[in-house]
């Protein structure tokens, strides 16, 4: 490795032979994150937040997120996606590695939340409380890895187009993956109701 | 026709004008797809309704923003000093590609023994792995098929098949398997061993159907030079062993891979003469050409391609011997792949990057 130029806004490291390589530099932090910060934080925990349900964990996967971007080379045009399947990834594997805080604000607001249901403002007729919600996460963790990040995807707002990229699948194969986690978490959803 | 499948319901729900007008046409008219449409609906408006957070409104209007961003920095500057902590995380299959790349190169590895007992000329020992970037902006889709330019007969291609432990390894493959020191956090229980024997993959050059394949692309082939019709190049691969750690999504958590570095032998024809020739021919991107003649002058650095949208790749050492560090660009995955007297051994998984390389500097 010669000489350093920055290309663009990635950081890439020309070598003598004309060899491109990406730096890895681990002191190289890209000029443009404070801008994407500001701009996609509150999204990026809200990304989060169809995974995990305590705020504060949320903001952590964010905060991790940020970091791994930080240090890397991704396209400034590219960045919005990336932060989003970064973050659903990072709370996925937050819910499956047993990292998850059982933190008593979480519980009690669960708690508190599940004698109130809320109505959803779009889908008016689903009634979710704060209890479900805490299962179908659980399902979730439950999932496939693949299957749960194409649903939360899905759902935070990927096309089908950009689900299939971000997760090497074939574009016909997300509907049915996604199908298929819906399923389950209805099922999820459904048994314990009957239960209750 | 046939019933659209649940996936193309599921497109209907909430992206219709993905789904072709035949099936959309058929849908309409099927009391069959109907109910199952609905029930698709259904679902997903239930499980869309329980991921969205109470608390947390979509974007999030009531964060601290600028407590975030100092939380960051510190974060920031904390992790130049010490490395970011451990990071156990997946990516999924698009971030598999680099590890792949290089657990891949990893098991298809060779044997000298073989070819010495032919009338095979050396020219070509791995001593050393040069990464090449490559953009998966080129048209890799444009590089011949090297079937279209003589015959490729591939020998001993299966895939590594797991073994009873590591004693069945090493007898299979002959190798020592590299004893992991301490796993990492996060890693535990005991590993598969896999084990593959010698892969070769022979060459022969035919003048005769480069020709024609130059014919059908609508190109010109540049001139044959003499005496390399019918020459052949042999490249052998293995035996390798692997070590393999179990991760919860597909990617092993750890695999730890060793194997007898790629060597090839030519027959009939001055080996650099004929991959000169190869490469230049049409189609192949000229950056890609010009990489691959920079290496081996030596005829002993094996070129590692490493798709840069993915992965990086930084030079390190391990125990004193050159290496390289690859790292998917998420950090999610990372490698690191050495030769040692032949030996080629790598390192991977869903691991930081000093994960990877404390576990490699203290392999036994």
């Amino acid at each position: 490795m010669t000489a350093t130029a920055p290309v663009g806004r990635g950081l890439r490291t020309t070598r003598e032979d004309g060899v491109v390589a990406v730096s890895t530099a681990r002191d190289a932090v890209r000029d443009d994150l404070g801008e994407v910060f500001r701009r996609d934080y509150r999204r990026v925990v809200a990304v989060a937040g169809r995974v995990l349900g305590s705020r504060d964990e949320c903001e952590d996967v964010a905060q991790e997120v940020f970091l791994a971007f930080g240090r890397s080379a991704v396209p400034a045009d590219e960045a919005s996606g990336w932060l989003t399947v970064a973050a659903v990834h990072t709370a996925l594997n937050h819910i499956r590695s047993g990292r998850r805080r059982a933190s008593r604000e979480e519980s009690a607001a669960v708690s508190d939340a599940a004698v109130r249901p809320t109505i959803s403002p779009d889908v008016a007729d689903v009634v979710v409380t704060a209890e479900e919600r805490s299962r179908v996460r659980a399902a979730l963790g439950a999932l496939p890895h693949k299957q749960a990040a194409a649903l939360v995807l899905r759902h935070s707002g990927l096309s089908y187009a950009e689900v299939a990229t971000a997760l090497s699948m074939s574009p016909g194969s997300v509907g049915t993956t996604v199908r298929r986690a819906e399923s389950a978490l209805r099922k999820e959803l459904t048994r314990h109701a009957s239960s209750d | 026709m046939r019933h659209p499948t649940d996936g193309v319901l599921r497109r209907l729900v909430d992206e219709p004008v993905g789904v072709a007008d035949a099936d959309r046409e058929h849908v309409a008219a099927c009391p069959v797809c109907l109910t199952s449409l609905a029930s698709a609906r259904a679902d997903a408006a239930a499980v869309g309704a329980a991921l969205r957070s109470d608390s947390l409104a979509d974007p999030v209007t009531d964060i601290d923003v600028d407590a975030a961003w100092a939380r960051l920095t510190a974060a920031q500057s904390r992790s130049t000093a010490v490395r970011a902590p451990a990071r156990r995380r997946r990516w999924g299959a698009a971030l598999r590609r680099p590890a792949v790349a290089a657990l891949g190169f990893a098991v298809v590895v060779t044997g000298a023994g073989v070819a010495a007992a032919n009338d095979w000329l050396p020219i070509f020992a791995t001593e050393e792995i040069e990464p090449i970037a490559i953009s998966t902006d080129l048209d890799l889709s444009a590089v011949p098929d090297l079937t279209d330019y003589g015959t490729l007969e591939v020998t001993g291609a299966e895939e590594p098949a797991p073994v009873a432990d590591e004693a069945a390894a090493e007898e299979l493959t002959g190798l020592d398997a590299p004893e992991v020191a301490t796993l990492p956090d996060g890693v535990s229980g005991q590993p598969q061993y896999m084990a593959i024997g010698e892969v070769a993959a022979t060459f022969t050059f035919s003048a005769e159907r480069a020709e024609q394949a130059a014919a059908e692309a609508g190109e010109e082939l540049p001139p044959v030079p003499p005496g390399l019709d019918g020459a052949q190049v042999r490249l052998t691969a293995g035996p390798g062993l692997a070590a393999v750690w179990a991760g919860d999504s597909g990617v092993p958590a750890l695999v730890v891979a060793r194997a007898v570095a790629p060597a090839a032998f030519a027959s009939g024809a001055d080996f650099e003469q004929l991959r000169d020739y190869l490469l230049s021919l049409p189609g192949l991107p000229e950056e890609v050409a010009a990489q691959l003649r920079s290496f081996s002058p030596d005829a002993s650095t094996l070129p590692l391609p490493v798709p840069a949208e993915y992965a990086t790749s930084t030079p390190t050492e391990v125990d004193g011997e050159d290496a390289t560090l690859l790292a998917s660009r998420d950090g999610f995955l990372a490698a690191v792949v050495w030769v040692e007297d032949g030996v080629v051994t790598a390192v991977a998984g869903s691991l930081s990057e000093g994960e990877v390389l404390s576990i490699a500097s203290g392999l036994r």
